[in-house]
């Protein structure tokens, strides 16, 4: 029996640094595997939607004909699904949170047009991919 | 003898951190009868499978509960791969206790904090939080989340880690562990402490058996429920397991145990990393669950055991998916050990069980 | 020790014995969940001794059926007792603790027995490939006892019914359970297979391959073939702009 156990504890608090940081002023720097928010790169993107359809949560829109990519930050958790699935890793996780927001809004990136080098490579990239996005639509 | 009045206690009140209600029957200052109630919080996470198939539900596996969320996704994962039949590489094994025992961890001090503050001790309560932020920082830098992990998926683990992230894990702990043990020494020795859990809440090797109890709630009577002994996934691997356990059966016992896990846990996580095998971290799972097939799964959450069943459709959709999580087996147990009790130890008894009543709703 | 888990059968007579037995038998009561199937709700009783988890299965509990409580038994069977009479509508008698529909604070009464689209659409799914997978057995059935025919007479009929490749069966077997939207593209998929296939062994070869594939089959294929086709032309055109 007896109190103040904790006396060690408590003095090393009282003299020490602090453990906490005084947060907007100073920031922490996010470990590089965080899981901020999903960042798309356009140059490679080529429009599948396989991300669309992994989502769990339908976050991500791909409108093909209007060639746009699109993500609602707030819909979004996070969980690298996506980034995962993607056949040609042009979704990257960045270790930096969505900032905070008055409203819900969607993230719209425009895909542009790739120019294709030469009619037979294109086809024959192009029915790989096909392929591919046919295996992953078996695969359901 | 007073005249018996219900004091209705809950579902929002200072001490707890999710909404029970309590209807307690008081004699002057004694409890007669706790009748518990949830339900202020159901979200339907169970009928979700429906509408996302067995790969996504993992993320809503997760966020039944903030606390136990890596249990939940590795539970939720270990059914389904029984249920499909899928074999997992052993290093994701290994790195799914890992983790676990790391939930376990953060779990138990923050329990610990939570109790401190109910017993009134604020700078202990902090003192807890302050360790626990530590096993926080590991996870973000393993897994990418702070509390939500998402680092599980059927047929094994999205992310690996590396030995110099091991190197840095085991230097945390030890840190974690020297801090711990003064924390012990106050939670365990403080006559403060003392003065609010011995004897208080007393629940019966016997009733304890009888209400089916399970976790810390049910070691602390000298109920061996523990999931772990059962050697699923890696626990298998471990070279001695023997879970902790105590017979006195009071809030005092409840806080021994858990605080003695914690130690435990910290060992289990060292000889993992010590033992881990190199090797792949998931398989490729294909196909989907056969229509009818059925698979139930128990795993050790830091609350007590949880029980899974999965029953499949022929579909990438799962019929059924249920949890069942050890708050809602101990509800029981809760009220017998409020039967009799001082009106203003309720909370700290309440507190004991560690009810998580968003689990239990799912 | 490893965990076991057994599926046993049950009935809504043996419960309060089966339960009594477990009791008297020193088993950890674990759980009781309920499924939502179309010929009923099925309930599952779970118990536990050692490594040994038992699920007793009661199938198909209709709606006006009476459940008896194993309150009496296992008293902590009242929160799932509760639960299971307010998600699933399970009349379940003699709670030790029955709150009488209030243990959920729900917006919808019984709200796991609501079938959803996507349920209904997954078993739609499952009863389409089970049906397909139906067929196909029929129709190797069919082309056996066709052979046995053949061989039986000696002046064999019009060579009809060819063998079909098994894979490409298995990825029309899938298409039979998709929606029509995937089917739409995985058929594009499919044809650029072909397509390339048949560039390989030219078109002649091609035509003789269509020639010798069941009628509906090859239609299928030259109607994808030729969406393919205007598929390319139109991505041509755009270039061309």
């Amino acid at each position: 029996m007896g109190s103040f156990k904790l006396g060690k504890m408590t003095f090393k608090s009282l003299f020490g640094k602090p453990e906490t940081i005084q947060y907007p002023a100073e920031q922490k720097t996010p470990p590089p595997g965080l899981k901020g928010h999903v960042v798309n790169d356009v140059e490679s993107c080529i429009l599948c939607g396989i991300c669309m359809k992994r989502c769990p949560c339908a976050a991500i829109e791909v409108d093909k004909p209007a060639r746009t990519w699109s993500i609602n930050r707030f819909r979004c958790v996070q969980c690298g699904t996506c980034v995962r699935e993607c056949p040609k890793q042009c979704l990257t996780m960045e270790p930096t949170y969505t900032p905070p927001a008055t409203e819900k809004r969607m993230d719209s990136y425009e895909v542009p047009e790739r120019a294709k080098p030469a009619k037979k490579a294109a086809s024959a990239e192009e029915r790989i991919e096909w392929e591919r996005a046919a295996q992953g639509l078996e695969e359901r | 003898m007073g005249k018996a009045t219900v004091i209705p206690f809950g579902p929002q009140h200072p001490v707890l951190p999710e909404p029970l209600h309590l209807d307690l029957v008081v004699e002057d200052e004694t409890v007669i009868e706790a009748v518990p109630q949830i339900g202020f919080i159901h979200r339907g996470l169970e009928k979700l499978v429906e509408t996302r198939d067995y790969n996504q539900f993992i993320y809503v596996a997760e966020r039944i509960c903030g606390i136990c969320a890596f249990g939940h996704s590795m539970g939720y994962a270990e059914t389904v791969e029984r249920l499909m039949g899928v074999e997992i590489p052993e290093r994701a094994e290994y790195l799914r206790v890992i983790w676990h025992e790391l939930s376990r961890v953060h779990s138990h001090v923050l329990w610990m904090g939570l109790a401190a503050d109910a017993f009134g001790y604020e700078s202990l309560f902090m003192h807890c939080w302050r360790l626990r932020e530590r096993v926080l920082d590991i996870f973000e830098k393993t897994t990418g989340g702070r509390v939500i992990f998402s680092v599980v998926k059927v047929g094994g683990v999205v992310r690996d880690i590396d030995d110099a992230m091991f190197a840095e894990i085991k230097r945390v702990l030890e840190g974690i562990k020297d801090d711990y043990r003064q924390l012990c020494n106050a939670f365990l020795k403080d006559s403060s402490v003392k003065n609010r859990t011995v004897g208080v809440g007393y629940i019966s090797h016997e009733d304890a058996l009888a209400m089916s109890m399970v976790g810390p709630f049910a070691r602390a009577s000298n109920v061996n429920n523990d999931a772990r002994c059962l050697g699923n996934g890696g626990y298998g691997k471990l070279a001695d397991f023997q879970p902790v356990m105590d017979a006195q059966g009071d809030c005092y016992a409840r806080v021994k145990v858990r605080a003695l896990e914690v130690l435990q846990s910290i060992d289990i996580i060292e000889e993992m990393i010590a033992k881990i095998p190199a090797g792949d971290i998931a398989v490729d799972v294909k196909g989907a669950p056969a229509a009818g097939a059925e698979e139930a799964n128990v795993v050790e959450q830091p609350r007590g055991e949880c029980y899974y069943y999965a029953r499949g459709n022929g579909s990438k959709y799962l019929e059924r998916m249920r949890m069942r999580t050890p708050t809602s087996q101990n509800l029981a147990g809760m009220a017998t050990a409020l039967a009799g009790c001082d009106l203003a130890d309720v909370n700290m008894i309440v507190l004991t069980i560690d009810p998580c009543i968003s689990c239990t709703e799912r | 020790m490893t965990l076991e888990t057994t599926f046993v059968p049950l009935t809504v007579e043996g419960l309060p014995a089966l339960a009594a037995a477990k009791k008297a038998d020193g088993w950890r009561f674990v759980q009781i969940l309920a499924v939502n199937t179309e010929e009923g709700i099925d309930l599952i009783y779970s118990f536990m001794k050692g490594n040994l988890l038992e699920n007793c299965e009661i199938k198909a509990v209709q709606k006006d059926a009476v459940v008896p409580s194993i309150t009496d038994q296992f008293l902590e069977a009242f929160v799932f007792e509760n639960e299971t009479h307010d998600l699933f509508g399970v009349n379940i008698q003699g709670i030790a603790i029955d709150f009488g529909g209030n243990f959920y604070a729900l917006a919808q009464k019984e709200p796991m027995t609501i079938i959803s689209p996507e349920q209904k659409a997954a078993r739609e799914k499952a009863r389409k490939v089970a049906e397909a997978k139906a067929a196909k057995e029929k129709a190797t059935k069919a082309a056996a006892a066709n052979a046995a025919y053949e061989a039986g007479h000696p002046t064999p009929k019009e060579p009809g019914e060819p063998i079909v490749p098994t894979g490409d069966d298995d990825a029309e077997l899938k298409l039979a359970g998709a929606d029509p939207e995937k089917v739409a593209r995985a058929r594009a998929a499919i044809a650029a297979k072909a397509k390339k296939a048949a560039e390989a062994e030219k078109d002649a070869a091609l035509k003789e391959k269509l020639a010798g594939m069941d009628p509906e089959k090859a239609a299928k294929v030259r109607a994808a073939m030729e969406a393919k086709a205007a598929r390319e032309a139109a991505a041509a055109q755009k270039e061309g702009e």
